[in-house]
C-alpha cells in the first residue's frame, strides 16, 4: 500500500499482500488459503500468515491441526527468530506461520512488539507473503494492512458486509493521515474524524478533509498525498448473482466520489458449494476440487494480483 | 455527506468532451449506484441524499443529452474551448460565444461577425439548427433578406420537410447560405444536414 519499507538485511519479502474485511465469516481465511495455494502452484514462494491473533483459523482451511509454534511464541520472544514458528503445509512451495491462537491479550501486542513483528515480515525471504487479518478496525489490523503492498478488502455482496468495508477502509485511511499530520490541532481534528459522533460534523474523509483546509491551509497537502496513495483493492467473495459483478465497480466508483479513496476492483470469487464442502471435511476447496467456479476465480486473482493485470484503477 | 459539487460532467463523472453514448452510459450507471437498493451507496448516503443525488443526475443529464441545451451550457461554464474534443474537432469559441446568453462580447449585435465559423455535432438536423439560430437571437426574415432564400425553404429546412424542398443540388447551397447566416460552418452544415436527411444526390 505504500512505498515505505524499513531497511532489511539478507533477503526480503518481494510483495506483501493482506486480506482484510472489517467484518468475520465472510471467508476471507478460505480465499487467502487458496490465493495462497494457487500462486504456491504457479511456481511462487508463499508464507501465510495468519494474522488474526483473536481467532487464529488459517490451519484448519489448510486441512491442518494447530501448529505447536505460532506467531505468538514469536511475539512473546518464546523463540528469537520469526522463521522458528514457519510451518510446512504440505504443499510445495507454501509455508504458513499460525495465528496466535493460544494466548490471551495477543490481539492487543504492544507497540514495539508489533514494530518488530512488522519489520521482520518484511525480511521474510519469498516472493509473497499473504496476512490473512482479523475482523474489526483495531489499530493492530489496520497497522498490517498499511504495511502491505497490495491491500485487499474481502466483502461479500451484502450491506452489513460493505458497512464494515468502508468503516474499515475509514478507519485505515485516518490512521494514514493521523501519521502525516503536521500539527498537534490537525492530529486531533483527525482523530475526531474517526469517532462517528464526533462534534465536528466530519462523516467522510472529504469532510475531513474541508475541516482541516479551514483550520491550516497548509495541512492541507500532505494529507492530500496521503490520501492520493492509498489504494485499496476490492475482492468480492461469494458472489451469487451476474449482477454482482457490477457491485465490485459501483464500490469504486462510490468511494471515489463520497470518500475520496482511489480503490480499484481486482475482481470477485463466485460462491460455491464446493468451498463449505471442502471445509467441513477440513480441506481446501482448490485442492480437492481444482476445477470447481471458486478454484478458477482464485487462480485468476491470484494471476491477475501478481501479473499486475487489472490493477488499474477504475472507473465504471 | 456533502452533496457533490462541480458541473454536470463532474457529477456524471465523464469529461466535457464526452460523447453521447458516454453520456448514457454514465448515466445509467449512476442511477443505479444511487438507486433505493443499491448496497455500495446505502451506507453512505441518507435516503434523502440519494434521492437528492438521483435528482441532481436527472438535471444533469436532461441538458447534455440535448446537444443545444449541452452547447448553452458548455458556453455559460466556460466549457468550450477550442480543442473540445467532442463537438465535431474544432470549436472556435469566440464564435460561438458571441451573443450566447451570459457569455460578454464584444459585437454589440450580438452576432456571428468575424469569427470563425462553429461547428454543430452531428447529427444535425432542422430543429438542431433552429435551435441555434434561435440562441443566437437571428430571425428567419433577416436571413431570408440577406440570402435571397425565400423564407418558406428556410421554414421548411428548419422543419425537416425534405420533400418539399428543392433538389439536393439546390439545396446544398441553400443550406450553405444559411449556415454561413447563422454563424456555422458552411460546407460542414450542409454536409451532416444533408447525410442526416438521407436526400440523395441526383447527379452533379
Amino acid at each position: 500500500m505504500n512505498g515505505r519499507r524499513p531497511g532489511t538485511a539478507g533477503g526480503s519479502a518481494r510483495q506483501i499482500w493482506s486480506l482484510g474485511g472489517g467484518k468475520g465469516g465472510i471467508g476471507k481465511s478460505v480465499l487467502a488459503a487458496a490465493l495462497g495455494y494457487e500462486l504456491a502452484r504457479m511456481g511462487k514462494r508463499v508464507i501465510l500468515i495468519d494474522a488474526d491473533l483473536g481467532g487464529a483459523n488459517l490451519h484448519t482451511c489448510l486441512g491442518m491441526g494447530a501448529p505447536e509454534k505460532t506467531l505468538g511464541d514469536f511475539i512473546l520472544r518464546r523463540v528469537e527468530r520469526i522463521e522458528d514458528v514457519l510451518v510446512e503445509t504440505g504443499f510445495r512451495g507454501l509455508r504458513l506461520i499460525s495465528g496466535a491462537s493460544d494466548f490471551l491479550g495477543a490481539a492487543n501486542i504492544k507497540h514495539l512488539q508489533k514494530v518488530r513483528v512488522l519489520s521482520r515480515i518484511r525480511s521474510l525471504d519469498v516472493d509473497v507473503v499473504i496476512l490473512d487479518l482479523g475482523a474489526g478496525t483495531a489499530f493492530n489490523i489496520i497497522d498490517f494492512f498499511l504495511i502491505s503492498d497490495v491491500g485487499l478488502l474481502t466483502l461479500v455482496p451484502e450491506p452489513t458486509s460493505i458497512e464494515s468495508g468502508y468503516r474499515f477502509l475509514k478507519a485505515a485511511l485516518y490512521r494514514r493521515l493521523r501519521a502525516v499530520a503536521p500539527t498537534e490541532a490537525i492530529r486531533q481534528i483527525v482523530d475526531a474524524a474517526g469517532d462517528r459522533k464526533n462534534s465536528l460534523g466530519i462523516r467522510t474523509p472529504l469532510d475531513l478533509l474541508n475541516t482541516v483546509a479551514m483550520e491550516d491551509q497548509r495541512a492541507l497537502e500532505p494529507l492530500r498525498r496521503e490520501m492520493a496513495a492509498f489504494h485499496p483493492r476490492f475482492v468480492l467473495n461469494q458472489v451469487r448473482d451476474e449482477e454482482d459483478g457490477v457491485i465490485g465497480h459501483q464500490l469504486v466508483t462510490a468511494c471515489a466520489r463520497h470518500l475520496g479513496i482511489a480503490a480499484a476492483y481486482a475482481g470477485s470469487v463466485r460462491f460455491d458449494d464446493t468451498v463449505w464442502k471442502s471445509l467441513r471435511q477440513r480441506r481446501l476447496f482448490a485442492v480437492d476440487a481444482p476445477t470447481s467456479q471458486a478454484a478458477e476465480d482464485v487462480r485468476r486473482l491470484a494471476r491477475a494480483l501478481s501479473g499486475g493485470e487489472n490493477l488499474a484503477i477504475e472507473w465504471a | 455527506m456533502s452533496v457533490l459539487r462541480g458541473n454536470h460532467y463532474a457529477l456524471m463523472g465523464i469529461e466535457p468532451g464526452a460523447t453521447t453514448e458516454q453520456i448514457e452510459k454514465a448515466f445509467r450507471y449512476l442511477i443505479e449506484l444511487y438507486g433505493d437498493e443499491a448496497l455500495a451507496t446505502y451506507s453512505l448516503l441518507d435516503p434523502g441524499e440519494a434521492k437528492q443525488m438521483r435528482a441532481q443526475l436527472r438535471e444533469a443529464y436532461d441538458v447534455l443529452r440535448e446537444p443545444m441545451r449541452r452547447l448553452e451550457y458548455d458556453v455559460r461554464h466556460g466549457l468550450i474551448s477550442g480543442r473540445a474534443p467532442s463537438l465535431g474537432g474544432e470549436l472556435p469559441s469566440a464564435a460561438f460565444g458571441a451573443g450566447v446568453g451570459g457569455v460578454d462580447n464584444d459585437d454589440k449585435t450580438g452576432r456571428p461577425g468575424r469569427a470563425e465559423p462553429f461547428v454543430l455535432p452531428e447529427p444535425v438536423n432542422g430543429r438542431v439548427l433552429r435551435a441555434f439560430r434561435e440562441e443566437r437571437g437571428i430571425r428567419l426574415r433577416e436571413i431570408a433578406d440577406t440570402t435571397k432564400i425565400t423564407l418558406r425553404y428556410l421554414e421548411y429546412i428548419e422543419a425537416d420537410r425534405y420533400s418539399a424542398l428543392p433538389a439536393a443540388v439546390y439545396l446544398r447551397g441553400f443550406l450553405q447560405e444559411y449556415a454561413r447566416a447563422i454563424g456555422l460552418d458552411p460546407r460542414r452544415t450542409s454536409e451532416a444536414y444533408l447525410a442526416n436527411s438521407g436526400i440523395q444526390e441526383t447527379g452533379e
